[in-house]
C-alpha cells in the first residue's frame, strides 16, 4: 500500500501544476486588466512547461526537455513580452463590458469544466500522468473558446486563443507519454510565434483605422 | 554566362542532393518570395513569380510521371511524401498560382495607379503570395501529420495579410474574422491530430516508431477507436472551418470579397482544396480504422449542408464577389460529398470537380477585378447594367467561365458534376443524387440570375464612354485558365486519367 514516493511523486506534482493551470485560467476569465492577464498567461505557460520538465525527468526522456526549453522562451518569455510591448503602445489597460458580468462568467466557466470532466472520462484509463490532466486539458480549450466570445478587445481575444493552445498542448503532454515528435514541437512553436507577430500588425492597423481595438465595432460585413 | 554557372554547381547540385523532385517544388516559390524582399523592381517581382510556378508546374508533371510509374515518390527519409492524391494537388496549386501571378501584374498596376495602394503594399503582396503556395505544397506533400498541420497553419498565417492588403475598414474586419476563426478551427485540428497521435500509440509504452501518415495508414487497424472517433470529429471541424464547410463558413464569403481579386482566387482556387486534402487524409485513417461508415456520413452531413445553404445566399449577394464565394460553398460541399459517397465513380468525379473547378474559378474572380476596377465598385447597384458593352472581352470570358461554374457542356464540371450524380444512382443512393441535383439546379439558377443583372443591358452613362485601354487586360491569365479548362474537358490524357483513379483508390481504398 505504500509505493515509493518517487514513483508517486511525479504524478502527484502533474496534477497539482495542472489544478493550478485551471485555477490561472479561471482567474484569466474573470478579472479585465490586459497587463494582469499577460502576466497570468506567462505564469500559466510557466506550469505547462513544467509539467513537461516533470515528465521528461521522472520518464528520463530527455527530448521533452526541447519541449521544456522552447515553452519557456516562447511563451513564458518572447509572447508576453510582445504583448506588453504592445499594450503599452496602444495605451489601453481595461477590458470593457464583457458580454457577462464576472458572476455570469463563473458560472459558465464551471459548467464548461464540468463539460470537460464529462467529456474525458471515457479516456481517463487511458492517461499516462497524473489525474485529470486531459479533463483540465479540454477545460482550457473550452474556456478559452468562452474568453474569445466573452471579451471585445482584439488583444484579449489573442489571449484567450493561446490559452486554447495551452490546453491543446497539456492534451499532448496528457495523452502521449513522450509528447508529440520534435519536428511537430518545433513547427507549432513556430507557427504560435508568427500567428501572434501577425495578430499584432493586425491589432495595430485595426487601431490605426478604426482609432479602436473594439472589436465589435468589426460589423460591417454581413449575410 | 548563366549557363556556365550552371555547369560549374550541376555537379555539386547531383552530388549532393540526389533525385530531387519534391525539395525543388518547396524551393522554387519561397526562394521566389524571398528574392522579391529585396528592392528588385515591380517587373522583375511578377516575373519571378511566374518563373517560380512554371518551374513547379514542370515538376508537377515529371512528379506525375514518377508516382505513375513508381507508385510513391518520397524524399528527406520520407519526411516529404508524395501519392497520386498529392501529386494531382501539386498540378492544382501550380496551375492556379502561375494564373494568378500572371494576372495580378496589370492588376496591381492599375490599383497602383488609382491610388488604392502603396507600392511597398504590392510588394507585400509578390512576397506573401509564393510563401501562401510554398505553405500549400507543403501540405500536399508533408508525410508527418503533424507537420502538415503547422503548413495548413503556414498557409492560414500566410494568407491573412493578403487578405488585408488594402487596408480598408472592411478589409480589416474581413482579416480579423478569418485570423480568429481559422486559428480557432486549426487549434481543433491540432488536437484532433493529438488524438490521432494518442490512439496510434495506445498499446506501446514507447514514442512512437513514426507519425507518419503512410506509416499510419499501415497500423490504422489498430488504433485506439474511440480517440480515433474524437480526432476525426475535431479534425473535420477544424480542417472544415478552413475548408469552408457549412456552418462554419462564415469568413468564406468576407475573406474572398474583401481580398484583392489574384488572392480570391488563390483561397477560392486551391487554399478550400488543400484544406479539403487535409481533412481527406484523416478520413482514410478513420476509414481504415472505424470502417467507412463513422467519417463518411459526417463528411456527407457536412457537404449536403454547405450545397444547400449556398444557394440561397447566392440569390441574396449584392457585391459579385460575395456571390463567386457562395458558389465555392457550393461546389466544396459538392466534392466533399462525392467522396462521402464513396463509391469509386463519386470519388473519381469528386476529385475531377476539384480540378475544373481549380481552373474555372480564378477566371471568375480575375473578370470580377476588371469589373472592380472598371466601375469603381463591386456591388450590383453601383455597376448597373451593360459590363458586356463597357469590358467586352472581359465579359465573354466571364460568361465562358460561368457557363462552366453553373455546369453546363462543353466544359468539365458539367461532366464531373454528371459523374458524382450518375456514380451515386448506380450505387443505389438515389435520395442523396437527387439532393445533390435539387441543390446544383438552384445554384445554377441563382448564379444565371445575377449575372442576367449586370451583363446585358444599357451602361449608366458615366461608364459608357470608357477608354478601352484596359481591355485586354488580364486576358492572358483567364485564356490560359480557360484554355487548359476547355482542353482538358474534352480530353483527359491517359496519364493524367490514370492519377485520377489511382488517386481516388487511396481514398475510397477499403470499402
Amino acid at each position: 500500500m505504500n509505493p515509493p514516493p518517487s514513483a508517486e511523486l511525479g504524478p502527484q506534482l502533474i496534477t497539482l501544476m495542472a489544478a493550478l493551470m485551471l485555477v490561472l485560467q479561471l482567474l484569466l476569465a474573470v478579472q479585465p486588466m490586459l497587463f494582469t492577464s499577460v502576466r497570468l498567461f506567462a505564469i500559466q505557460s510557466l506550469f505547462l512547461a513544467g509539467i513537461a520538465g516533470v515528465v521528461a525527468f521522472f520518464d528520463d526522456a530527455s527530448e521533452v526537455y526541447v519541449v521544456v526549453v522552447l515553452t519557456v522562451i516562447g511563451k513564458v518569455i518572447f509572447l508576453p513580452w510582445l504583448l506588453n510591448r504592445q499594450l503599452r503602445r496602444i495605451k489601453i489597460a481595461q477590458e470593457v463590458e464583457p458580454l457577462f458580468n464576472a458572476p455570469a462568467t463563473i458560472m459558465v466557466c464551471g459548467g464548461l469544466t464540468l463539460l470537460g470532466y464529462l467529456v474525458a472520462r471515457p479516456f481517463t484509463s487511458l492517461e499516462r500522468l497524473g489525474n485529470n490532466t486531459l479533463a483540465i486539458a479540454i477545460t482550457l480549450v473550452l474556456t478559452g473558446f468562452f474568453m474569445m466570445i466573452n471579451r471585445r478587445k482584439a488583444i484579449s481575444q489573442v489571449i484567450g486563443l493561446l490559452t486554447v493552445e495551452n490546453g491543446v498542448m497539456l492534451a499532448a503532454i496528457a495523452l502521449t507519454t513522450y509528447g508529440m515528435p520534435l519536428v511537430v514541437e518545433f513547427g507549432i512553436f513556430f507557427d504560435v510565434l508568427v500567428a501572434v507577430m501577425i495578430l499584432g500588425i493586425l491589432i495595430y492597423r485595426i487601431r490605426e483605422t478604426f482609432a479602436s481595438m473594439d472589436t465589435s465595432k468589426l460589423n460591417q460585413l454581413k449575410g | 554566362m548563366p549557363n556556365g554557372i550552371l555547369a560549374l554547381i550541376a555537379p555539386f547540385v547531383i552530388r549532393y542532393f540526389p533525385m530531387t523532385l519534391l525539395t525543388p517544388i518547396l524551393i522554387a516559390p519561397v526562394a521566389a518570395g524571398l528574392a522579391n524582399l529585396l528592392p528588385v523592381p515591380r517587373r522583375v517581382m511578377r516575373w519571378l513569380n511566374v518563373m517560380a510556378f512554371v518551374a513547379t508546374l514542370g515538376l508537377g508533371i515529371m512528379l506525375l510521371r514518377e508516382v505513375l510509374a513508381r507508385g510513391v515518390v518520397a524524399e528527406w527519409n520520407e519526411f516529404l511524401y508524395a501519392d497520386a492524391l498529392s501529386a494531382w494537388m501539386v498540378l492544382l496549386i501550380s496551375m492556379v498560382s502561375l494564373g494568378t501571378s500572371l494576372y495580378a501584374g496589370r492588376y496591381f498596376d492599375r490599383d497602383l495607379a488609382n491610388g488604392a495602394i502603396t507600392p511597398a503594399r504590392v510588394r507585400e503582396f509578390f512576397v506573401l503570395t509564393p510563401l501562401f503556395s510554398a505553405g500549400m505544397f507543403l501540405v500536399v506533400l508533408a508525410n508527418n501529420l503533424g507537420v502538415m498541420w503547422a503548413a495548413v497553419e503556414a498557409t492560414a498565417l500566410s494568407s491573412v495579410l493578403l487578405v488585408a492588403l488594402y487596408n480598408r475598414k472592411t478589409s480589416l474586419e474581413a482579416a480579423w474574422k478569418y485570423i480568429m476563426l481559422g486559428s480557432l478551427g486549426l487549434a481543433l485540428a491540432l488536437l484532433g491530430t493529438v488524438f490521432v497521435y494518442a490512439a496510434a500509440c495506445k498499446n506501446n509504452s514507447g514514442p512512437l516508431p513514426s507519425f507518419n501518415w503512410s506509416h499510419l495508414v499501415t497500423v490504422a487497424d489498430q488504433f485506439d477507436p474511440r480517440m480515433m472517433k474524437i480526432a476525426f470529429l475535431l479534425a473535420l471541424v477544424g480542417y472544415g472551418t478552413k475548408a469552408g464547410l457549412a456552418p462554419m463558413h462564415t469568413w468564406l464569403p468576407d475573406a474572398h470579397s474583401e481580398a484583392p481579386s489574384p488572392t480570391s482566387a488563390m483561397l477560392s482556387g486551391v487554399s478550400l482544396k488543400v484544406a479539403i486534402y487535409a481533412l481527406l487524409r484523416f478520413h482514410i485513417l478513420a476509414s481504415a480504422c472505424l470502417g467507412s461508415g463513422f467519417s463518411r456520413h459526417l463528411l456527407l452531413g457536412f457537404g449536403l449542408a454547405s450545397m444547400f445553404l449556398a444557394p440561397p445566399f447566392i440569390l441574396v449577394q449584392r457585391n459579385l464577389k460575395r456571390m463567386l464565394a457562395y458558389s465555392s460553398l457550393e461546389h466544396v460541399g459538392l466534392i466533399c460529398t462525392g467522396i462521402a459517397m464513396n463509391t469509386p465513380v463519386t470519388i473519381f468525379g469528386a476529385l475531377l470537380h476539384m480540378g475544373y473547378h481549380s481552373l474555372t474559378k480564378p477566371v471568375l474572380f480575375f473578370a470580377a477585378g476588371n469589373i472592380g476596377h472598371a466601375f469603381h465598385s463591386l456591388q450590383y447597384r453601383v455597376i448597373g447594367h451593360g459590363v458586356v458593352k463597357v469590358l467586352p472581352v472581359t465579359a465573354l470570358l466571364m460568361v465562358l467561365a460561368a457557363a462552366s461554374a453553373i455546369g453546363l457542356p462543353p466544359f468539365g464540371l458539367f461532366f464531373s458534376e454528371l459523374t458524382v450524380i450518375s456514380g451515386g444512382f448506380a450505387a443505389g443512393k438515389a435520395f442523396v443524387s437527387i439532393l445533390i441535383l435539387v441543390a446544383l439546379i438552384a445554384s445554377f439558377c441563382g448564379v444565371l440570375q445575377q449575372l442576367s443583372r449586370i451583363l446585358p443591358g444599357v451602361p449608366k452613362p458615366e461608364f459608357a464612354n470608357k477608354s478601352s485601354a484596359a481591355r485586354f487586360d488580364g486576358v492572358p491569365a483567364m485564356a490560359l485558365l480557360l484554355g487548359t479548362l476547355l482542353v482538358f474537358s474534352v480530353w483527359l490524357p491517359a496519364p493524367l486519367l490514370q492519377e485520377i483513379h489511382q488517386a481516388a483508390a487511396i481514398i475510397g481504398g477499403k470499402q
